[in-house]
């Protein structure tokens, strides 16, 4: 049907969903006023309906309007976890940002749901492309190669709040991380030295989901070993004893 | 650099320690009567001069209602926000009583506060060996010594 | 209240090479109740006990690792034991280094269910 056909049967019952038909082809179209006017118009019939939440998200985008779109396709996933549209269109979304990672895990969402959709499939495949020749270009080397957990729950960081190697997993902020974790050094050295107990050499800490072990591979800076609860605390610490000793062997073979 | 101005020298070294120690966000060393002796934090002669007046009046004030109640008077007063503690204390120095006030933020608590408050006590009275003149504050002497006091606490 | 939480604390420090324990409350940093070995500074133990847990819950909090539970600061000459219990209170520890911090973080647990 084309434009002038549906725009004649969403005049004759603007009840019906063809909205939708009509404000993807004004949109598709170039016409984003009109399409904007026909999303909205169907949005005020039905207000929770995630297909018309979906459209009016990507007249956001084309409008040069991301952080809208975002929070508009937010609230589809919390109506429809698995909505594709809301998955593909923060992929993009993402992915015009540069965040490459929240961008593929929105894309895969996507692909699960419909893994014969062509659209979805290329654009996953051009983000997993773009992710790969980013890490191969990054020439700064893991310092914990080789060790259990190196790409996602190792941290090096320097005494004055700054990261020297590693990173952690999820969407942890890894500098906020570090200025966090000088700060929790800072005051594990003065309690050591105002109760008399020597000089602090390790600590370990159980959270809800994760266990933390902070420990010092030279006295300016602090290895963060993470990992999950299933770990031992007991293992966590021969864990982090051996990036211990890989970032130590690292800082000394940066001094001049 | 510290961020510590006293009007008195004797007055910076402890300051200093508790501010570090502490991590308080501002304190204000005055005696009962609001003649500020050294500050931390503020960057206006306006908020130390009110924060001055307010802090002796709340001592003053406290300091009465023990008296009707025939209690002793109060040592400290504590009031917790949300994201900011305020902290009084009266305390007895060789220059006479002194009231340290004290905002802190949720990178410190009561607890710090409390416990290098003590600490700063004892290294204020010290440090600061000599009684300073006990004499009434006249009305007209006032203007003049807080002009003074604060044109110390905020020269460069 | 006050001598139930005495009696809690005194079969912590019996456990050996405990050399004080308390109740702290979490946000002020205050002591609730005590029982330390002489020479111990309970004020002290407990403002930075409470400190360190609170530079830790940041710590987690960033990492995205949920609510802290148990931190363990080992150090040369003793280590600070800090569980925190359901109502914004923590049971705090210090030992020497001859302990069995299996059996005191036990203890702890116990100890903190007086707050369930």
């Amino acid at each position: 049907m084309d434009i002038q056909a549906l725009a004649r049967e969403f005049a004759r019952d603007p009840d019906s969903l063809v909205f939708l038909r009509l404000g993807e082809g004004l949109r598709r179209k170039g016409d984003l006023e009109s399409a904007t006017a026909v999303a909205l118009s169907g949005l005020e019939r039905y207000p929770d309906l995630p297909a018309a939440r979906d459209l009016y998200a990507r007249l956001l985008l084309d409008a040069s309007r991301p952080d809208e779109a975002r929070h508009v396709w937010e609230t589809v996933l919390q109506r429809d976890a698995r909505h594709q549209g809301a998955h593909k269109g923060l992929g993009f979304l993402y992915y015009s940002r540069g965040d490459l990672d929240a961008a593929l895990e929105h894309l895969e969402t996507a692909l699960a749901v419909d893994p014969t959709d062509q659209s979805v499939l290329q654009a996953f495949q051009l983000v997993r492309t773009t992710a790969r020749t980013i890490e191969e270009d990054d020439e700064e080397p893991n310092i914990f190669a080789g060790l259990e957990g190196a790409e996602h729950g190792l941290l090096l960081v320097d005494d004055a709040g700054r990261v020297l190697a590693g990173r952690l997993g999820g969407n942890a902020n890894t500098d906020e991380m570090a200025a966090r974790v000088a700060a929790l050094v800072r005051e594990a050295e003065r309690t050591a030295r105002l109760l008399d107990l020597g000089k602090w050499e390790w600590l370990i800490a159980e959270s809800a989901s994760q266990n933390v072990h902070l420990t010092q591979p030279t006295n300016e800076t602090c290895l963060v070993t993470m990992r999950d609860r299933s770990v031992p605390p007991g293992r966590l610490a021969f864990l982090a004893q051996k990036a211990n000793d890989a970032a130590r062997g690292w800082l000394e073979g940066q001094r001049p | 650099m510290s961020g510590v101005r006293a009007v008195h020298p004797w007055a910076e070294k402890p300051m200093e320690m508790f501010i570090s120690e502490s991590g308080a966000r501002l304190a204000l060393l005055m005696n009962p009567t609001g003649q500020v002796f050294a500050q931390h934090g503020f960057t206006r002669a306006v908020d130390v001069m009110a924060a001055a007046a307010l802090g002796a009046a709340i001592v003053s004030s406290t300091a009465e209602i023990t008296k009707m109640l025939r209690e002793p008077s109060f040592s400290m007063l504590n009031h917790q926000g949300p994201t900011h503690g305020v902290f009084l204390s009266a305390f007895e120095s060789p220059s006479g009583p002194m009231v340290l006030l004290v905002i802190y933020g949720r990178e410190s608590s009561l607890g710090l506060v409390h416990l290098f408050f003590e600490e700063f006590v004892n290294e204020l009275n010290e440090a600061n060996p000599a009684p300073v003149s006990s004499e009434p504050v006249l009305a007209a002497d006032f203007e003049r010594e807080l002009n003074q006091s604060l044109a110390s606490l905020f020269q460069d | 209240m006050t001598h139930q939480l005495q009696g809690v604390l005194d079969v912590l420090t019996r456990v050996r090479g405990v050399q004080g324990a308390m109740f702290v409350a979490r946000d002020d940093g205050l002591v609730i109740a005590e029982t330390l070995m002489e020479g111990v500074r309970g004020k002290a133990l407990a403002a930075l006990a409470a400190s360190v847990f609170g530079k830790f819950t940041w710590v987690s909090g960033t990492a995205k690792a949920g609510e802290p539970r148990f931190l363990h600061m080992q150090c040369t000459e003793g280590a600070v034991l800090v569980l925190a219990t359901n109502q914004d209170v923590l049971v705090v520890i210090v030992t020497d280094t001859n302990t069995n911090v299996g059996l005191v973080r036990l203890e702890m647990l116990r100890a903190g269910e007086v707050f369930a």
